[in-house]
């Protein structure tokens, strides 16, 4: 693994997108790649030939302007053209992607199966357990700390069953499906760094699926090159490492430890800055950091006042990591949203 | 009839008028007033974006109080205290600026400002076909902009599950839902009063000589818009109306029922749909885009052809083009549900749509751009404005493409490139184009110019710093931030690219500082600016006929029309202009 993990680099934030680690996700931002040359050559173009008309047809040029002085069939080729890329577009990349992404739902019997309910403001999780069936769940049986997703007690299917809240825990290198549902207003799940996307509805339950890369776990992510990168403590702002943690010890002159190996700076303005100072007089340079856990699942919908906070962590195993993760059926709570 | 005005009481003249200029006056100056407060609500929302819970500057912190703000400690040492924005406060100005923006200001100064005043001079009418419903949609208009404002002031702060109202949000919303919703009803019978005055004015009132085709293209423009309006509005009168029974009344139109809120069953009959709602707001809220936008490519067509010298090229294109745009407009409006869980069939009916109706869009910005050649180019204001309208509508509509394609849709969407996307739209766009028509029109409303100088750096600040709010947008949707986020720096994604969110938020400060030679210029032309005769701008359509300011009926003699109304530098005429009236 620990080869794997230098060979595979699956990038950084804050570096153009997030970085994508669905087998299927190269093909949206293809796709938007592509779109995005096509829009740079038209507005190029069609600049050059904008400006040019300014300058050619200034009225401090004197003589008069021209009553009819297009005659060419250029703009009309030029729409046309423009009419024919569009169609490639949709046909050939948006509709294969969304059809598949639609259309092609791994069989039941390979795939990771999860439900994903929204509430104000967290998600929650519900995993079959070994058994492979979701127990029945019901309003009535809710419970806000131990059953947030109102599985019945009486239903046999539902006694393996393993239910989190902000902690969603999948495999690399198997299709993974999640039915997304919600207990109160719309929500959308959404994880940046798998391309995925989609409304958590009250009243309906919608799929989607998607593989996570082979590697791509978050043992070999917190380990990765580019996961792992210096930041400059007189010009680094406290939000853009607040997340962060140290790759390692970093002590002043006297051998006395500033900021520990796996220590954040502090969530907080205040902290982070005293911190940042902390760090500058005690004549440290540059720090090493890495996102505390590299992955989240986050709300893309309007939910209410704390919105902005509803964010669940997205942890990835091998096979064997998560297999030993499903035996550890005891419900956890992450408090960090 | 000119000289009937003279007997008609201040309150009349100027307050309650029927004349379709004055009201056209009141629109214009209400909606810029809207315009500048739905921007003020922008600024605190972008300070707290940029600076996540710091207290917000004195003069912000100085005008609010609970629940938009909260007291926080600044000072442990000296116990100093501020005030920061809320998630809720955050939320009920994210709601308040897209409604204010969109249905208290820029729709009303497309339409009601602009369209009340020129069109009926276009087409040489002496008013409005229904001049008393005329006022009484200027009037509907201001009470629905007022009961929103209220709702700033009831328990629990104005409206906060933004402009689109989504329930089941909506529904378990604080009461400045319910203030909204009535707000939106009263503001949609005003639109419609107005929509159907405008059609039958354009229809109706014509002059003799001047047929469809020698309209002027912002005549066109208001045409099809007012068609949007009447037929859009209907459904989400209608919704409103059932979201507002909803919350008031126990129905459940839009509750699927069995909520779960805040772990208490929310009591209700359920059995609705939430995305009804979607299927409903969207209907009216797309064609509104064009709403917004074709008023302000008249403006654009009228300011180019007269600095330009020269005729339109594809004046008829343009007419087909806005036709097709405003039919076209009624079948996209699923466009902006894909991630809601819609399949493959429904979802290639409106991408197919959506990349079609982008093809009227690419052809009138052509024509534009097409009619620059062989033109001599007179850069006043007006022309500043209505040129660099063209790039950044262009951006605006470039940027619509990934967004209307399912899958890139699923990583941009509900992104900041979205919000970047509309605003190039409606805010460099639209606004810019408005902006164009008020140097433009200005000397026929007051009869004196407005200052060249201060217009040229009102425009020279407002296009380097609207870039500098906008264009980091795009960056940021691109890195995946979402919209209607208090506080990005919570995720890691977010937190990497603050830098960019500052960024905007200066730009937008430095676009307010910029409006204040706006603002002289407005009102010191009205006393000081230069005294100006009927055709100024050696232009060509009616309203250049009448005086300047025209008087209550418009024009001395009725005008009877000769010609097209572009018809600049016709080889052997004497002037570089002929105009649309027979002398």
């Amino acid at each position: 693994m620990e080869l794997l993990a230098q060979a595979a680099d699956f990038g950084t934030y804050g570096k153009w997108m997030p970085p994508n680690l669905s087998v299927r996700g190269g093909a949206i931002d293809q796709l938007i790649e592509i779109l995005h040359y096509f829009m740079a050559v038209l507005f190029v173009g069609w600049g050059i030939f904008f400006v040019y008309c300014l300058v050619r047809f200034r009225s401090g040029k004197g003589g008069s302007a021209q009553y009819h002085p297009v005659k060419g069939k250029a703009s009309k080729y030029a729409e046309v053209g423009v009419a024919i890329f569009e169609a490639v577009l949709l046909l050939g990349f948006s509709m294969p992607v969304w059809g598949e992404y639609k259309n092609d739902p791994p069989p039941a019997d390979k795939r990771v199966e999860v439900r994903a309910i929204g509430e104000q403001f967290q998600w929650n999780f519900h995993y079959p357990g070994p058994d492979g069936k979701f127990g029945r769940t019901n309003a009535k049986f809710i419970d806000n700390v131990s059953n947030t997703i109102g599985l019945d007690p009486d239903d046999p299917n539902g006694k393996d069953d393993i239910q989190t809240i902000g902690a969603l825990h999948l495999p690399v290198g198997r299709p993974i499906y999640v039915r997304i549902t919600s207990k109160d207003v719309i929500h959308s799940f959404a994880i940046p760094t798998m391309r995925v996307k989609q409304d958590a509805i009250p009243g309906m339950e919608v799929p989607v699926w998607f593989q996570i890369k082979e590697g791509a776990t978050t043992a070999n992510l917190l380990k990765s090159k580019s996961m792992n990168e210096d930041f400059d403590t007189a010009k680094t702002n406290w939000y853009r490492v607040r997340h962060l943690v140290a790759s390692k010890d970093y002590a002043d002159k006297s051998g006395q430890i500033i900021l520990a190996e796996g220590a954040g700076i502090g969530l907080s303005r205040d902290a982070g800055e005293k911190k940042l100072k902390q760090l500058r007089e005690a004549g440290i340079d540059s720090i090493n950091m890495h996102p505390e856990n590299p992955l989240e699942v986050i709300c893309a919908q309007l939910c209410g006042n704390s919105h902005f906070k509803m964010k669940a962590q997205l942890y990835t195993y091998d096979d064997a990591g998560f297999e030993a993760w499903k035996k550890s059926t005891v419900p956890e709570v992450i408090e960090e949203f | 009839m000119s000289d009937h005005s003279h007997e008609l009481p201040f309150w009349k003249k100027y307050i309650f008028s029927v004349d379709h200029k004055v009201i056209g006056i009141q629109y214009t100056v209400t909606a810029l007033l809207f315009l500048a407060f739905g921007f003020g609500l922008m600024l605190v929302m972008r300070y707290q974006l940029a600076y996540p819970n710091q207290p917000l500057p004195g003069v912000f912190a100085s005008v609010l109080s609970e629940p938009v703000v909260g007291e926080v400690t600044v000072n442990e040492a000296t116990g100093e205290t501020g005030k920061v924005l809320t998630g809720d406060g955050y939320n009920a100005f994210g709601a308040m600026h897209g409604t204010i923006m969109v249905f208290l200001a820029i729709v009303p100064l497309a339409v009601g400002g602009f369209g009340n005043f020129v069109l009926p001079l276009q087409c040489g009418a002496p008013d409005m076909a229904f001049p008393r419903l005329n006022m009484a949609s200027y009037w509907t208009y201001l009470c629905g902009g007022i009961l929103m404002l209220f709702g700033f002031f009831v328990k629990g702060g104005a409206a906060n599950s933004g402009w689109t109202s989504y329930p089941p949000l909506s529904l378990i919303a604080t009461t400045g839902q319910t203030i909204w919703l009535l707000g939106m009803v009263i503001l949609i019978t005003s639109s419609l009063l107005g929509s159907v005055n405008f059609i039958v004015t354009a229809v109706q009132l014509r002059v003799q000589g001047l047929s469809f085709f020698r309209l002027p293209f912002f005549v066109w423009a208001q045409l099809v818009t007012s068609f949007l309006l009447l037929l859009a509005f209907p459904p989400l009168e209608a919704a409103g109306l059932l979201q507002l029974m909803d919350r008031v009344a126990g129905t459940s139109f839009f509750d699927p029922g069995g909520l779960i809120i805040s772990g208490v069953e929310r009591n209700s009959a359920g059995g609705g749909s939430p995305l009804l709602w979607q299927h409903l707001f969207w209907f009216l809220a797309h064609p509104e885009v064009y709403v917004l936008i074709l008023p302000g490519l008249g403006i654009i067509a009228e300011v180019i052809a007269n600095n330009t010298r020269k005729p339109l090229w594809g004046y008829k294109s343009l007419v087909y083009s806005a036709i097709f745009l405003g039919f076209m407009s009624f079948i996209v409006w699923a466009h902006h549900m894909y991630l809601t869980g819609m399949g493959t069939t429904l979802s290639t009916f409106f991408q197919a749509t959506t990349m079609i109706i982008s093809v009227p869009s690419v052809i009138i910005l052509t024509c534009l751009v097409i009619s620059l050649w062989g033109a001599r180019i007179r850069f006043n204001t007006p022309m500043l404005f209505a040129l660099s309208f063209l790039p950044m509508f262009a951006i605006g509509g470039l940027t619509g493409l990934p967004l209307g394609l399912t899958a890139s849709d699923i990583h941009l969407h509900d992104t900041y490139y979205v919000i970047g996307h509309f605003h190039y739209v409606v805010a460099p766009g639209t606004i810019f184009a408005m902006f164009a028509g008020v140097y433009y029109w200005y000397p026929k409303a007051s009869g004196r110019m407005m200052n060249e100088w201060l217009g040229r750096i009102h425009w020279f600040g407002s296009f380097v710093f609207i870039n500098a709010v906008f264009m980091p947008f795009f960056f940021l949707g691109m890195a995946g931030v979402l919209r209607r986020q208090f506080d990005q720096t919570e995720t890691l994604h977010g937190a990497a690219v603050q830098g960019l969110t500052v960024m905007a938020t200066w730009g937008a400060i430095g676009l307010a500082l910029a409006q204040i030679p706006f603002v002289i210029n407005f009102f010191w032309s009205m006393f000081a600016g230069q005294r100006v005769g009927a055709n100024p701008w050696k232009a060509t359509t009616l309203e250049w006929t009448a005086p300047s300011p025209p008087p209550h009926g418009n024009f001395d003699a009725v005008p009877v029309v000769a010609r097209g109304p572009y018809e600049y530098s016709v080889p052997g005429e004497s002037e570089d202009f002929s105009m649309q009236a027979t002398a």
